[in-house]
């Protein structure tokens, strides 16, 4: 069996199992990152998002061998960062969470689509999470949230 | 089951499938991993440089087979009306991540750049320790979910022309805005030379069990001037109404009938026909 390197969440790892196994069930099973959520197996609904080579990726649907010599980063790694303070803080004060199953997939969606569009339009903050369902707040409130932390982080992204 | 491979270049996966026939071509994974297979034997090929990017040379454009739609989408090189489909594929994770040669290798007639390889008569290179063979699109395409590839064998180049057409049209129609498969998928192209059709191409996606394109029908018009082609307009538009066999799926056999005629009609509009 070969071995593979990856990066997560900072810190240089080794996984020697089955590289046709599940990133999610890896995440979440072998390194206990259960900010990865998992509500479909199919890649519809984007809960299970994180970000591979600084990119949005399901990681339900990669297989361990595809990542050998990648960079993983998932919320709880992702947390540790100035960006994600300011997407927590608008969330919160836009009562973007509800339940909060879907969080960790749209705070990753807003950080990938920030990076690349530091200030998006509406339309564009949609279609960045055009991957990720939410079944509690119908949408808008996470949308003003992104917009707002994309004014208040000026100059983070 | 032997176990999943990651090869370091083109040669160590040609070798590798040759050995192994039985390995599974892993691309991007958004489609394999829906399929959930028990114990697959992947041949992981994703992160072969040699089979990515994009390159235009003397008036054709060169889409390595693991080039993702968002590696795509990011190019210059990539005609629009190719960008037009990859932008509604899906969302930006599965873009991310899916790639030219995963949409094709399983066949499907919704793929959404398999239509546009079609309208374009792209040319599918596939390669073993064997060689290589060249394969005009509407012959890699053999049926439902059936594609001419050997076992010993993996896409690696898709190539089209780099046209830049008069006119053309696509649409697609899907049950919802993001995330949707193609119901009915559309591409008409136009090219005119002087005030002369010199070619037309016609397609149709996931509306049967292959893309649907009818090269002699196509040929009615071409040779024609605008106004000479609107005078054959009606027999053009009944040789697609009598030809086409459409499935029955999601949506009736009869509702794809009407709304890919309505398509057609408005693209011969718009393009002046
Ligand atoms: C939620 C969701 C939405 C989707 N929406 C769309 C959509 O709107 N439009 C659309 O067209 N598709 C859509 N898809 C399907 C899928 O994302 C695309 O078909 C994508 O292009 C597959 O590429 P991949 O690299 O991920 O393929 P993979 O899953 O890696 O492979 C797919 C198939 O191709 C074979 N294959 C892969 N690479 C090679 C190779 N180099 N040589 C030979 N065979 C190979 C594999 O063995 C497998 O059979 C969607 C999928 C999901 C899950
Ligand atoms: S669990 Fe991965 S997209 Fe739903
Ligand atoms: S807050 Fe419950 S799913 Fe989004």
């Amino acid at each position: 069996m070969e071995k593979i390197k990856f990066k997560l969440n900072g810190k240089d790892e080794i996984f020697e199992g089955d590289l046709s196994s599940r990133l999610l069930d890896v995440l979440r099973d072998d390194f206990r990152l259960t900010g990865v959520k998992c509500g479909c197996k199919e890649g519809e609904c984007g809960a299970c998002a994180v970000l591979i080579d600084k990119k949005l990726v399901n990681s339900c649907m990669v297989a361990m061998g595809a990542i050998d010599g990648s960079e993983i980063i998932s919320i709880e790694g992702f947390k540790e960062t100035e960006r994600f303070k300011v997407l927590d803080r608008a969330f919160a004060e836009l009562s973007a969470v509800q339940c909060g199953f879907c969080t960790p997939g749209m705070v990753l969606a807003a950080e990938a689509l920030l990076s690349e569009n530091p200030h998006p339009t509406e339309e564009e903050v949609r279609i960045g999470i055009s991957g990720n369902l939410c079944r509690c707040t119908g949408y808008n409130a996470i949308v003003n949230a992104i917009l707002k932390a994309s004014k208040e982080g000026n100059g983070l992204w | 089951m032997v176990g999943s491979f990651i090869p370091k270049n083109k040669k160590e996966a040609l070798d590798l499938k040759a050995k192994y026939t039985e390995l599974i071509p892993y691309s991007g994974g958004t489609d394999l991993m829906v399929e959930n297979r028990k114990n697959p034997s992947y041949l992981f090929l994703g992160k072969l440089n040699e089979l990515k990017g994009i390159k235009k040379t003397d008036g054709k454009i060169e889409i390595g087979a693991e080039t993702t739609f968002t590696e795509a989408l990011e190019s210059p090189i990539i005609p629009q009306m190719m960008k037009d489909a990859l932008i509604l594929i899906a969302a930006p994770a599965i873009r991310n991540t899916g790639t030219f040669a995963g949409n094709i290798g399983n066949g499907s007639a919704k793929a959404d750049s398999a239509l546009i390889e079609y309208g374009l008569d792209a040319v599918i290179t596939v390669e073993s320790v064997r060689g290589e063979r060249n394969i005009p699109i509407e012959d890699f395409y053999l049926g439902r979910k059936h594609i001419d590839l050997n076992e010993d064998e993996i896409i690696t180049k898709i190539t089209i022309p780099d046209i830049h057409p008069d006119f053309y049209s696509y649409e697609k129609v899907g049950g919802r805005k993001a995330l949707a498969i193609s119901r009915i998928a559309f591409l008409g192209i136009l090219e005119m030379e002087s005030d002369k059709i010199k070619s037309i191409s016609v397609s149709f996606g996931a509306v049967s069990e292959k893309i649907i394109r009818y090269k002699d029908v196509e040929k009615m018009l071409i040779g024609l001037t605008k106004e000479e082609a609107k005078a054959k307009k009606d027999e053009f538009v009944k040789a697609y109404e009598d030809r086409m066999q459409l499935t029955e799926g999601r949506v009736s056999a009869d509702y794809r009938k009407k709304v890919t005629i309505k398509l057609l009609k408005e693209f011969l509009k718009n393009g002046g026909i």
